[in-house]
């Protein structure tokens, strides 16, 4: 690659990972990463950069800036652990647990329970609304439209609300502690989630009709709540570890 | 800590796989109401005696190994910590 006369580049391999300067680890850092997991990382990869550096060294080919490891053997190695894995375990289950043949369906009787698959059954739910559609004095008591209608606007409005969830917050925080509010907002959406597909099977539940259709709105408000408080109270110490480690990591000049 | 979780879940996965199956095979009547969770039968035979008792070894393997990753050895983690800093 050189002439000898002229001194060598230094580089780690040709990576093109240049950490900077104060994150870098030095030597005795690196070797006291002596147990466990940790270990078992720092040597494959310190193994995989010193590969490298010789399959470097050996070929003739140009020497490139290359991001990331040769798909063969090092992700190859891994996509197979994993395929044989799941493959595994797909003839695993299906040798011991056979799936039960059921009688086939009969188009002539009416089953009992008519649900959605389970995944629909907060849409399900909201079309149970009726009791929340207002009876308008204007209109002599009469309801604006009917309780079908009103649950199909109900999905329409949840599913509108689930859009715009991206383009409601586009912070930089990525803990929830960081920001309790939106925190909240996402924890009372999957508290609602679950108590609206509860609601959609009351049959099933084994609670009042009336309490679990209070509990549906209530549940989500408190756990939004208690998430933000917790969250709220945690930010502090957070900030404080942070920045500790921060002003570890740079000492103030 | 991280190693902690894992060896905890593995635990609480593999031996969950091993109860459900052999739930699967012993405890089940039907597929549609009261599966895994059924009445053992009366006369199982040495193979489903043993089965059944292996059964609920796996069982409470899977719930106890993983609290003892989880909670236990943790806990004592943190109060051997706590203990250090203070005689320190």
């Amino acid at each position: 690659m050189s002439d000898n006369d002229t001194p060598e580049t230094e580089t780690d391999g040709g990576t093109g990972i240049v950490p900077p300067d104060d994150e870098t680890p030095t030597w005795s850092e690196r070797k006291e990463r002596s147990q466990g997991l940790s270990r078992l990382t720092y040597e494959y990869f310190e193994r995989a950069r010193r590969e490298d550096q010789d399959l470097r060294q050996e070929s003739s080919y140009v020497e490139r800036d290359v991001l990331g490891f040769p798909a063969w053997p090092h992700e190859m190695i891994r996509n197979l652990a994993l395929s044989s894995f799941f493959i595994g375990m797909v003839l695993f289950l299906s040798a011991t647990l056979p799936p039960e043949m059921l009688p086939p369906a009969d188009a002539s009787s009416t089953p009992s329970v008519i649900l959605p698959d389970w995944y629909l059954y907060w849409s399900f739910g909201l079309l149970k609304l009726g009791p929340l559609n207002p009876e308008l004095a204007l209109l002599g008591g009469q309801k604006l439209m009917a309780d079908r209608t009103y649950g199909v606007l109900a999905n329409l409005v949840v599913v509108g609300v689930i859009t715009i969830v991206p383009f409601l917050n586009k912070g930089s925080a990525r803990r929830p502690v960081e920001q309790p509010f939106w925190a909240a907002v996402g924890v009372f959406g999957v508290v609602f989630a679950f108590t609206i597909a509860a609601l959609s099977v009351k049959n099933l539940v084994p609670i009042g009709s009336h309490l679990l259709f209070d509990l549906t709105f209530l549940l989500p408000f408190v756990f939004g709540f208690i998430t933000y408080a917790v969250l709220k109270s945690m930010r502090e110490g957070y900030m404080f570890t942070l920045n500790r480690r921060y002003y570890r990591l740079r000492p103030p000049k | 800590m991280a190693d902690e979780f894992a060896k905890g879940f593995g635990i609480l996965t593999a031996a969950g796989l091993g109860w459900m199956v052999l739930a699967g095979w012993y405890t089940t009547d039907s597929f549609e109401e009261g599966q895994l969770l059924g009445t053992p039968p009366s006369d199982p035979g040495i193979y489903g005696q043993v089965a059944l008792m292996l059964k609920d070894a796996l069982f409470w393997f899977a719930i106890l190994g993983a609290l003892t990753f989880w909670v236990i050895i943790p806990l004592i983690n943190e109060t051997r910590d706590a203990l250090d800093e203070r005689g320190s």
